[in-house]
């Protein structure tokens, strides 16, 4: 019989490792399931066995105290080993999602727990759907302020985020309707403040007695949220073909919280249009004006990543330089 | 449209003591909004941004009249002065001087709603009083003499533009308004001259030729000079579509056309002349010389709005009371008759014909003088019983998320491309969407691919950042309908992965690591067949799912790579997203943990096969291969781990061996899979 040998083997084993996980492989190879001790106790037959069972089970229990007998020098020794904690940990690699994927997200993360169903619309749309469905006839100098893009005389690339407005009322077919249709937009313009692509928010909300209030407490929960909870909107006076009344939205400037500082215009910052649904709009939709109310609002996803990071140049949004995007 | 107005010439029309600053807000918050103030020397100007649909407030007396009544509001006395409405016919200058002919001829009566002029003597050119020439300086405007500078500050006061011509450079003392033919020429006072397409107003004097681009700017052939003795005042109003059209082609975006073609009140016509006659006797000398023209005056159509209060008050948010309503809507010049407690009938004053006409408007009216910023919000209580929303657009957040985590970053290119990088990549821009207008030839078509745009990024890159590189993008492409071209093109959502120094094998591990995460079912590569674009068609795999294609994964081909000025091994997967969400199974279902252990055994085959082909034979050879992975290959030697086992007892060497055994003759058949 072996055992002897084995254990022997083994202690020499053991003697010669100078740390715990080398430890471990011997412990496994010779006192593992499969291991040497086993192994040599299952070639014997049944009498010898039944004649050895004792020698083994000495042998195995020599072995394990053999094993933690050197286990326990080597954690006394390890503990005393002088350990460099502060050597680099190996990254893996380290991925970023775009600003505008997260501002997105953020977005629809705001809008979705008051009862918004996100939504995209075509980008490339026909001119009803972009103009003149908003009460936007052609030739009209409204059309000035768009920008638009032609791909045909009666097929545009949309200018703003409204197109989804008759889209949704057709989808819906009645209220309510409350969406937060989040896309890319395109307008002929490129400036510090303007990209040819660009993406809009549309908060569209559709139902009986939805007055301009609504629009204020929205607007200012959409901007406590985002932007912090010491923020607030006010409306100005402005005039879009598809709203009745239209609104101009400024929020308090951060820096000066609404005194009036160097960054603002006297405390305040313009945020963007908004309005309540005209009602040929509402008609065109295909909802009775006499029965529901609604308001809408466009706002830029950019103009708002600008205006919370403090971004001097909005093109830097598009930059492709990956020393740029993986700052964020 | 923006205009400069300084504070002086707006206290011509306003009486208050508010200051400047306190103006600015209350018109800001109620009104046209102040963008800036400035203070020059002894006075202020004011940035205005005049609203679209608003040109009756793009003036010094449409500003006095809207802040007359928002003043009030804020507890400040406020009165609106020297109305030019008030004055009278009678008010304008007796002939003085020899009667001179002109004769009017309007060959087309649609081209112009009102048509006023008045022939002027003993004319004195010389430098406008110093009040005139600073207001005009402070409101942008350069001071040229007496003449012109008088048209200018009356368009200034009451947002009329007004012209001005030499009498004796007026052939035959006739003009003739008519349509311009296509291809007549007019010399502007700016020294451009125009090629015209037709259609649009001109005068053309009893010589034939044209002195006037009617409502942009008048011919350099009649225009006051240092000499000019006896002149006619202009003043009209046009049909605003032909104006707005000759403007933006002719690229003279002038004030004047601006102001046309947001069709002006043809009410104040009349009184813009009579301040203009006034002004040319007391600081040119002018002495009027012939009868005042008026002609074609339509009088506007009276318009009359029904007012009910509950639904102003229901669109505003806001309880307000008769008195309040009436208040504010006499005080903007609309007239106001009680039909009931809560009823009104509603007059539109001339000058807001254009914008009032529902009585939505009138809400807005009231609302907005009493001011927006005195309403309290309140969030909304519809809602919804369910809500759906398309998935895809959660699937494609959790796949850039997925990758953001794999080490990918994302980069947002614009749909909009150039030519030039469609063919170094050696693909095809014909069939794309173009624009009828870019921007830049850099803009002309939307992509219909994302590849030739991830190729110019790692380009953009190339030097700046260290390899390996990894980006995606996920966004649509644009493509045309062949049998429906003037339908709209298909918007199809794409993710294009790529990576620059990587192998491929590592490089197709992040993308079978997305494609196994969605749990996207029988997974295949095919080689690519043919040549085709950007691939390296060797390196090159047709991505499948099932039946289902997915998308292609392959290696960039050297000349590509060179024409893009590229290094090092590029690999792109081009994936249709929607075809990728719709198979995949975000749904998890439970699987119980099999209570044997596994039985892990290595085999070699050899085999001229794909590996692909052999993982699938060896999958297919029994149900109780439950894993394989490839290890390692010598020339057509491939090694696999294989994992056997049978979730109901223990599994027996014998069984393992007779499958491992089965394996290879399986592998001689014809028939993959």
């Amino acid at each position: 019989m072996n055992f002897e040998n084995i254990t022997n083997s083994l202690a020499q084993g053991t003697a010669s490792v100078g740390t715990i996980s080398q430890l471990e492989k011997i412990e496994t190879e010779y006192l593992g399931k499969h291991g040497v001790l086993n192994l040599e106790f299952a070639k014997l037959n049944k009498s010898d066995k039944s004649k050895c069972g004792q020698e083994f089970n000495a042998a195995k229990l020599k072995a394990i105290q053999t094993v933690e007998k050197r286990r326990n020098e080597l954690i006394k020794k390890t503990e005393k080993e002088s350990f460099d904690v502060t050597v680099p940990g190996i990254l893996p690699p380290l991925g970023h999602l775009h600003l505008v994927t997260q501002a997105i997200r953020e977005i629809s993360a705001i809008f979705t727990p008051i009862g918004f169903i996100r939504r995209r619309y075509p980008e490339v749309d026909t001119d009803w759907y972009a103009a003149a469905g908003l009460n936007i006839p052609k030739d009209h100098p409204a059309r000035d302020d768009q920008e638009t893009f032609y791909v045909s005389e009666n097929v545009v690339l949309t200018p703003h985020t409204s197109n989804g407005q008759l889209r949704e009322m057709e989808l819906m077919k009645k209220p309510p309707i409350k969406m937060i249709n989040i896309g890319k937009t395109y307008r002929r313009q490129i400036d510090i403040s303007h990209t040819p692509m660009f993406h809009q928010f549309e908060g569209l909300l559709i139902d009986r007695g939805i007055n301009i209030t609504h629009l204020i407490g929205v607007g200012n929960y959409f901007v406590q949220n985002y932007f912090g909870p010491d923020r607030r909107i006010r409306l100005r006076p402005h005039h879009f073909q598809f709203t009745e009344p239209s609104f101009e939205i400024d929020i308090t400037c951060g820096v000066c919280q609404g005194v009036g500082c160097r960054l603002c215009k006297a405390g305040w910052l313009e945020l963007g249009g908004a309005g309540m649904v005209h009602p040929t709009v509402l008609k065109n939709g295909g909802l009775n004006p006499d029965k529901y109310s609604g308001f809408a609002f466009g706002w830029g996803v950019e103009r708002v990543l600008a205006m919370k990071y403090d971004l001097p140049d909005i093109r830097n949004i598009y930059t492709t330089d990956l020393r740029i995007l993986n700052q964020f | 449209m923006d205009i400069k107005l300084p504070d002086s010439t707006l206290r011509k029309f306003l009486f208050t003591r508010a200051p400047a600053e306190k103006i600015a807000e209350a018109l800001t918050l109620c009104g046209p909004s102040v963008d800036r103030l400035h203070k020059v020397a002894a006075d202020y100007v004011y940035d205005i941004e005049a609203i679209t649909n608003r040109v009756d407030s793009a003036s010094a007396f449409g500003i006095a009249r809207e802040a007359a009544t928002i003043l009030p509001l804020f507890g400040i006395k406020a009165k609106l002065i020297n109305n030019p409405y008030d004055i009278q016919a009678g008010e304008l200058p007796e002939r003085r001087a020899k009667k001179l002919p002109l004769e009017v001829e309007i060959r087309d009566e649609t081209l112009v709603k009102r048509f006023a002029a008045i022939v002027l003597d003993g004319l004195v050119v010389k430098d406008s009083p110093q009040e005139i020439k600073t207001e005009l300086e402070l409101a942008g405007e350069r001071a040229l003499n007496n003449l012109v500078d008088i048209t200018n500050y009356l368009t200034l006061c009451y947002g009329q533009p007004v012209h001005i011509f030499d009498y004796d450079k007026i052939k035959g003392a006739k003009m003739i308004l008519r349509e311009s033919k296509r291809g007549e020429k007019i010399t502007t006072l700016d020294d451009r001259t125009h090629t015209l397409r037709g259609g649009d107003i001109v005068i053309e004097d009893g010589a034939g030729r044209l002195i006037d681009l009617c409502g942009i700017m008048g011919g350099k052939n009649s225009q006051v000079d240092d000499q000019t003795k006896r002149a006619v005042l202009f003043v009209q109003t046009y049909e605003p579509k032909r104006i707005r059209k000759t403007s933006l082609y002719t690229q003279e975006r002038t004030l004047a056309a601006q102001i046309f073609e947001k069709q002006p009140d043809s009410c104040l016509v009349i009184p813009t002349i009579i301040a203009g006659v006034k002004l040319l006797v007391k600081y040119a000398g002018a002495k009027v010389a012939g009868d005042s023209i008026d002609l074609y005056y339509l009088k506007p159509e009276r318009i009359t709005i029904r007012l009910d209060l509950k639904l102003v008050n229901d669109l505003i948010g806001f309880k307000f009371n008769a008195k309040t309503v009436n208040s504010i809507l006499t005080g903007l010049g609309f007239t106001v008759k009680k039909l009931s407690a809560s009823t009104f009938e509603v007059t539109v004053p001339s000058w807001r014909t254009h914008d009032v006409t529902i009585w939505p408007d009138l809400a807005e009216e009231i609302a907005r003088i009493y001011g927006y910023f005195r309403l309290a919000g309140k969030l909304p209580v519809s809602a919804y019983l369910t809500t759906a929303t398309d998935p895809l657009l959660e699937i494609e957040y959790r796949a850039k998320s997925f990758l953001a985590n794999l080490g990918f970053s994302e980069i947002f290119n614009y749909s909009l491309v150039g030519a030039d990088i469609f063919t170094k990549s050696q693909m095809a821009i014909d069939h794309s969407v173009s624009l009828t207008n870019p921007l830049a030839s850099e803009f002309e078509y939307l992509r219909r691919s994302l590849i030739p745009s991830l190729l110019m990024d790692l380009a953009n890159n190339s030097g700046k950042v260290e390899l390996p590189i990894r980006i995606f993008e996920l966004a649509n492409i644009y493509l045309v309908d062949e049998h429906n071209p003037k339908e709209l093109p298909e918007e199809r959502p794409i993710l294009a992965l790529a990576s620059q120094g990587l192998d491929y094998r590592t490089a197709k591990g992040y993308l079978e690591a997305l494609l196994v995460k969605f749990r996207l079912p029988n997974l295949t590569f095919t080689a690519l067949d043919e040549e085709t674009g950007p691939w390296q068609v060797n390196q090159t795999a047709e991505v499948y799912s099932g039946k289902h294609f997915l998308g292609v994964f392959g290696a960039i081909k050297p000349a590509v790579k060179s024409a893009f000025n590229l290094k090092s091994d590029i690999y792109l997967a081009n994936l249709d997203f929607r075809a990728l969400a719709s198979l995949a199974n975000t749904a998890s279902t439970y699987t119980p943990i099999s209570e044997y252990p596994d039985m892990i055994e290595d085999i070699t085959i050899e085999s001229n096969r794909t590996i692909g082909e052999l993982i699938q034979l060896i999958k297919a050879e029994s149900k109780l291969v439950t894993k394989v992975i490839y290890k390692d290959s010598l020339k057509n030697k491939h090694t696999f781990t294989i994992h056997f086992n049978n979730p109901k007892r223990n599994l027996t060497q014998a069984e393992v061996n007779h499958i491992k055994e089965e394996i290879p003759k399986a592998t001689l058949s014809n028939n993959p899979g």
